[in-house]
């Protein structure tokens, strides 16, 4: 083997998870959750959302979900219940 | 201390070569001898010299009852036959080039002579040149062998009685750093990754993304293994888990990318303790790196490792130049990159960042402040070593020349703070400021307390709610949500009598968090801003900086 300079790896070592995002959805069905990240007025956009969802998809089940702060990821029980609940989300935030 | 095995002890066993490339082995359980003698030696040695014939003639007059006699040599080839011809040694020689052999067996000095019966029991050592020892471990060897005792030492010998022997050569300087290097290596957990000697390794750790836009230093095994001097912890020891991955930080991990910050091993405590403090909940390192605000972790350093490692508390404060400031808040970065995966464009969504992302670092100058400094106000002991985490923004003006009274002086400082973050968001969050000397000194001269300063600036940055308000001048201003719910009617909204209420810039006064920092000419202070505060955002951490420095460092 050729000469080489060792060094340690800087990094945590995982391999990437290379997690890809579930493929969209085809249709609306079943309950779809609006996830306001709880930034100011995300209120006022996820109501227009919801209202429009009414208007165009009147068999859709629409539950409003909110995180406790944007600042931080969404807690686990939050994650949990868009899981067994939703078909489909929108994580919409405002500023 | 020698670790030399005495009589009793077990001799390490050890697989070498000789000089022609054959394998030469003690203690695998090949040899029948009854005693085996070990010989090391080197070729510059005069008391090797004086020894070698001697335990040639050893090996004449046992070798034929089962003495096995293996000198190990600590040359290289051409050097030890050197040696083998000037004394016309018909004894198998190994060489020791690496050293290892002659490390693990630990004598201090050559030449050093093992007596070694079967298996490997040790009958008798000695190191340099002993006759009575010389003479009794030709007794035991011949005991050993069932053979009578011959006459080695002869009259005409003129031997002195005792002769000390020459340095091993393990404890050459460079000798002794690679065997520390090799010994301590194996303890290294982390991944190896080989850069190829035509590569700059430099560029190949660019191009890997293990950098912050300026190069680092390579971490090789030795500056690694003398980064963890710094420490007594373990290197396998988990100190945090690294947002945004929630990567587990060991020592190891820590003290890899101190290196390639390029810290000193001294340094290597303030950032351990820097890492703590940001990894909790409190602190809220992910929502510090993911926002697309300004905030950077700011490390405020406080108590006696600040002079220990060189920490500028002075001049150019947030500026360039001090290796200690430069390299401790870079490594914070580095582990943020690396360990947890937090990288600009990924997790860290910032919009416009600060300088203070590549470092910030800085001791408070307790010695130019007439105050209790940050860590005692924040109850640890004046002489407790402490690093504080703030998620600030980077450091702005408060320019003051004129004001000679602590009042005046405070009012400044107030008007320059309200402009923090907007000047119509007021009952703000934590924010840092940091008082230079010349200003401590108007404050000092006057008596003024911390206290006092706080309540000076709630007092000159109390607007009226009507002006904080967002209106069709200046559509910011303060949100529903941050007016005190009293002032509020049913409707959620402000009262009219509500409006006239004055509302300083900080919820509470003890959000001002003060230091004394910078050179001692110059009436400037500065502010750093804060991001969202509170359990939502970000809240200073303050950790104490334990004195863990391994006693070898």
């Amino acid at each position: 083997m050729s000469e080489s300079l060792v060094i340690l790896d800087p990094t945590d070592e995982r391999a990437p998870l290379g997690r890809r995002p579930a493929s969209r959805p085809d249709r609306l069905h079943g309950t779809l959750g609006i996830i306001d990240i709880a930034k100011p007025r995300g209120d006022i956009f996820c109501d227009e959302i919801e209202r429009l969802l009414h208007d165009r998809f009147p068999q859709l089940d629409v539950i409003r979900l909110q995180k406790p702060t944007y600042t931080k990821p969404a807690p686990g029980d939050l994650r949990d219940e868009v899981g067994e609940r939703c078909q489909a989300v929108i994580q919409a935030l405002a500023d | 201390m020698s670790d030399f095995p005495i009589a009793g002890a077990d001799a390490p066993a050890f697989a070498l070569r000789d000089r022609n490339g054959t394998p030469l082995a003690f203690g695998d359980g090949e040899s029948s001898a009854p005693a085996t003698l070990l010989f090391f030696f080197k070729h510059d040695c005069a008391t090797c010299d004086l020894t070698a014939p001697l335990v040639e003639r050893l090996h004449g007059a046992l070798a034929a009852e089962g003495l096995r006699v293996v000198g190990v040599s600590q040359d290289a080839p051409a050097q030890t036959t050197g040696f083998v011809d000037r004394h016309e040694l018909s004894f198998a020689v190994a060489l020791d080039t690496a050293l290892e052999v002659s490390a693990e067996y630990g004598f201090d000095a050559v030449p050093a002579l093992v007596l070694a019966g079967d298996p490997r029991q040790v009958l008798f050592s000695f190191e340099g040149f002993v006759k009575r020892d010389l003479l009794e471990l030709t007794r035991l060897a011949a005991q050993a062998c069932g053979a009578a005792t011959p006459e080695i030492v002869r009259d005409e010998d003129q031997l002195p009685e005792h002769q000390p022997g020459c340095g091993s050569k393990v404890h050459d300087p460079d000798v002794a750093r690679r065997l520390a290097v090799r010994r301590g290596a194996a303890t290294l957990g982390a991944r190896r990754v080989r850069i190829p000697i035509d590569d700059d390794p430099f560029e190949f750790m660019a191009a890997q993304g293990l950098d912050d836009g300026l190069p680092v230093v390579p971490p090789t095994e030795e500056r690694v293994l003398r980064m963890l001097q710094g420490t007594m912890r373990p290197a396998s020891a988990v100190v945090a888990h690294i947002p945004p991955n929630l990567a587990p930080a060991t020592v190891e991990k820590i003290a890899v990318n101190a290196v390639m910050a390029g810290c000193r091993p001294e340094y290597l405590p303030v950032v351990i303790a820097a890492t703590e403090a940001a990894c909790t909940d409190a602190f809220n390192l992910h929502g510090v790196l993911a926002t697309t605000y300004f905030a950077t972790p700011v490390i405020v350093v406080n108590g006696p490792i600040r002079h220990e490692i060189g920490l500028n508390c002075g001049g150019n404060l947030f500026g360039q130049g001090f290796r200690a400031n430069a390299t401790i808040g870079r490594a914070l970065q580095l582990l943020v990159r690396n360990v947890g995966g937090g990288r600009p464009g990924g997790v860290d969504m910032s919009t416009l960042g600060q300088p203070g992302k590549f470092t910030c670092c800085v001791g408070e100058n307790e010695e130019e402040s007439g105050w209790e400094p940050l860590h005692v106000e924040r109850g640890f002991g004046r002489n407790t070593s402490t690093v504080t985490l703030f998620a600030g923004e980077a450091p702005r003006a408060i320019r003051d020349q004129l004001s000679r009274t602590a009042r005046s002086l405070g009012a400044s400082v107030g008007l320059c703070l309200e402009a923090m973050a907007h000047p119509k968001l007021h009952r703000m969050g934590e924010v840092l400021l940091v008082v230079s000397p010349e200003h401590a000194r108007t404050f000092a001269r006057d008596g003024y307390s911390k206290t006092d300063l706080r309540a000076r600036i709630q007092e000159v940055t109390a607007r009226p709610l009507r002006e904080l308000l967002p209106d069709d001048e200046c559509q910011k201003g303060m949100a529903l949500s941050a007016i005190p719910r009293e002032l509020l009617g049913s409707d959620g909204r402000p009262t009219p009598d509500a409006l006239d209420t004055p509302l300083a810039k900080f919820k509470r006064d003890e959000d001002i968090l003060i230091i004394v920092g910078g050179g001692t000419a110059g009436k400037f202070s500065a502010v750093l801003g804060g991001w969202a505060s509170g359990t939502t955002g970000s809240i200073a951490v303050t950790r104490e900086i334990r004195n863990e420095r391994s006693s070898s460092a």
